[in-house]
């Protein structure tokens, strides 16, 4: 077996009695752009830092092409990194800004001088070298930011919640130029967030951390078709759970009994549940239909609220048995000429797209 | 973050009526003008009407000698304080909340104890049998006690000492408005410990540095009590000379001129700091 590039082995960080990353194992690729996603104090940004070096795992190793990193200082590791807080050197330029790594190399100016138009120009910012920071906008200095991170080509980039202080329209912007970037650079990217939409948007594989674990770790569809927890569907996407007593598996197909009384078959199951057991069943809002299908199983439901957002409706229902559910069809030009009656007693779902839990 | 002064609120710039401020403009007249005025005149007109008194200041090589040896003392006494203060500032600035107002308070303290009581405790401790140098003798390291006392040295120890609290204080508010994120950002790029420090701790912190700077060598050009006692007469600095001349010899006329020599020169370098300052501001830095 070929060596990973980077990986990150039973890495454990432990402050007194908290212990914020618990034996965690990742092995990254090169190229890879992966996302540590997790609520905040999930320990992402704690593995994050261990590879940065700002932090000393109490035990485990991060090793980069074979080699254990965790002796070498940061200023040694040759990693680019971009911070949440803005973390430009306000008495520079732009310019020696970006410059700044290749100086404390000792480049030669040529070089230095190539470097600085060429990343200036990746991020698009060509006219502004001769500018302060403070004179910029938060946009523009996390692109300058960028821009110092990779000035010097390390074969690692890691950015710490980049966006979060910018509002959504720049973060939108600011994360198509992340991913041209990527793409432009092949450069591996470890992307710290909380944030479910930015995590799908830019990255490779998405790794899930809940209580400095790693919950899940696959691509943006695993974890939002096939989540391995209850964690895991309620933090990517929304979701639906609705209380459920398991009542037997065939061939890995369960059937069981919702809290109203009636009875669900072919639900698809990774677990094992004994008879009797109280389960959650998952169901994604857009997994509901208003009309039944092949394979559906109907739900009676009460509709209490009901809008229209042209591709798709979100209707606020409550089942008979008192839960308030979520549910956002995909709208279909036969409802459209039959009419959605605010009186409508059933939705339909397919088993198959629906997950079950224990509770 | 930006220093932009147009976004002061609208009452710093809207222009007062002027009765409001009578009373505080007569006071100011009254004990700070009128002396300086009275200082000046005084400076050209006794013993009689003419500039003599400058022509003798200037021309005079002991006057002299004591301009240099002021400018001397004042200059080492502020490069020393600098080097002192500022590691004892970042710690202030990146220690913890708690620990950092009980070290805050122990200069504060130290700022409140009486001037002369710290200066003749340096005099116990600088003498020739004194703290310091017996303890070097003890553990072996000299076999002569050290002249600190009575030349430079003693006035330069004395004074630093004194002086701290005064670069401490405006250096630890720059130093704390430095995100500590910047320096982990200089370390990842690249940058050694000692690179971070020269290349962008030390320029972030230079407003500090200047107006810390800047009040201590004020401050140590007229110092009066702490070159008197731990100097001795052969190394006289400009307050102890202008002292002399009003009290021993009772020579007002060079006395002024000398006192506004050394106003001339304090204004000077406030109207430079203020340039340099106000500068660095315009082109968006801090």
């Amino acid at each position: 077996m070929t060596e990973p590039f980077l990986s990150i082995r039973d890495l454990h960080k432990a402050f007194g009695s908290f212990v914020a990353v618990h034996d965690v194992t990742i092995d990254i690729p090169k190229g890879e752009f992966l996302t540590f996603l997790g609520p905040s104090g999930s320990g992402k940004s704690t593995t994050l830092y261990a590879i940065a070096g700002f932090q000393h795992p109490t035990s485990g190793d991060v090793l980069l092409e074979g080699r254990s990193l965790l002796s070498v200082p940061s200023h040694k590791r040759n990693i680019g990194m971009v911070f949440q807080r803005y973390t430009l050197f306000q008495h520079l330029t732009v310019a020696e800004n970006v410059a700044f790594p290749l100086r404390v190399r000792r480049r030669p100016d040529a070089e230095v001088k190539r470097k600085v138009a060429e990343m200036l120009s990746l991020v698009r910012l060509e006219s502004y070298g001769g500018r302060y920071p403070g004179a910029l906008s938060g946009g523009q200095q996390q692109r300058v930011a960028l821009a110092r991170a990779l000035a010097y080509d390390p074969p690692i980039l890691l950015m710490d919640e980049p966006l979060s202080a910018l509002d959504k329209k720049l973060r939108e912007e600011i994360q198509a130029e992340i991913r041209r970037i990527h793409r432009e650079t092949g450069v591996t990217i470890l992307y710290v967030t909380h944030d479910q939409d930015e995590a799908l948007h830019l990255s490779d594989r998405i790794a899930l951390f809940r209580d400095g674990r790693i919950e899940q770790i696959g691509t943006g569809e695993d974890l939002y078709l096939r989540p391995a927890s209850e964690f895991v569907a309620s933090f990517i996407g929304n979701s639906n759970f609705l209380p459920a007593e398991h009542l037997e598996t065939v061939n890995g197909s369960a059937t069981i009994r919702l809290a109203d009384g009636s009875v669900v078959s072919g639900v698809r199951i990774d677990q094992d549940f004994s008879h009797g057991q109280k389960t959650r069943l998952m169901v994604r809002p857009e997994a509901f239909r208003l009309r039944p299908g092949p394979a559906t199983t109907g739900l009676a439901v009460e509709f209490i609220d009901t809008a229209f957002f042209g591709e798709r409706r979100r209707v606020i229902a409550r089942t008979a048995a008192g839960q308030e559910i979520d549910v956002r069809p995909t709208s279909d030009m036969a409802e459209a000429h039959e009419g959605i009656a605010s009186s409508r007693q059933q939705i339909f779902f397919d088993p198959a797209a629906a997950f079950l839990f224990p509770a | 973050m930006s220093g932009n002064l147009s976004h002061r609120p609208p009452i710093l710039r809207r222009p007062a009526g002027i009765g409001g401020a009578l009373p505080a403009l007569i006071l100011i007249s009254l004990f700070f003008v009128v002396p300086v005025v009275a200082l000046l005149l005084r400076s050209v007109t006794e013993p009689v009407p003419g500039l003599q008194n400058y022509a003798i200041l200037f021309g005079d090589g002991t006057y002299a000698r004591v301009f240099l040896n002021t400018f001397l003392v004042a200059t080492v006494v502020t490069a020393v304080t600098v080097i002192v203060a500022f590691p004892v500032a970042w710690m202030l600035a990146i220690m913890p909340p708690a620990f950092g107002s009980i070290v805050f308070g122990i200069i504060i303290l130290s700022m409140w104890t009486n001037l002369l009581t710290r200066t003749y405790a340096w005099m116990v401790l600088l003498q020739r049998t004194g703290v310091v140098n017996r303890t070097l003798m003890d553990i072996g390291l000299i076999s002569q006690p050290l002249p600190l006392i009575n030349n430079l040295t003693g006035v330069t120890i004395g004074m630093v000492y004194i002086m701290l609290p005064f670069m401490i204080l405006p250096l630890v508010g720059t130093l704390r408005a430095i995100d500590p994120m910047t320096l982990r950002a200089a370390a990842l790029c690249g940058a050694s410990p000692f690179d971070a420090f020269r290349r962008i701790l030390l320029p972030l912190s230079l407003p500090g540095i200047a107006a810390g700077g800047l009040m201590v060598f004020v401050m140590s050009l007229g110092y009066f009590v702490t070159p008197t006692l731990l100097g001795g007469t052969s190394n006289m600095m400009l307050a102890g000379m202008i002292a002399q001349m009003i009290q021993s010899l009772l020579n007002w006329g060079l006395g002024s001129a000398a006192a506004f020599i050394l106003l001339l020169v304090t204004m000077a370098l406030y109207a430079l700091q203020l340039r340099l300052v106000g500068a660095k501001r315009m082109t968006g830095g801090i």
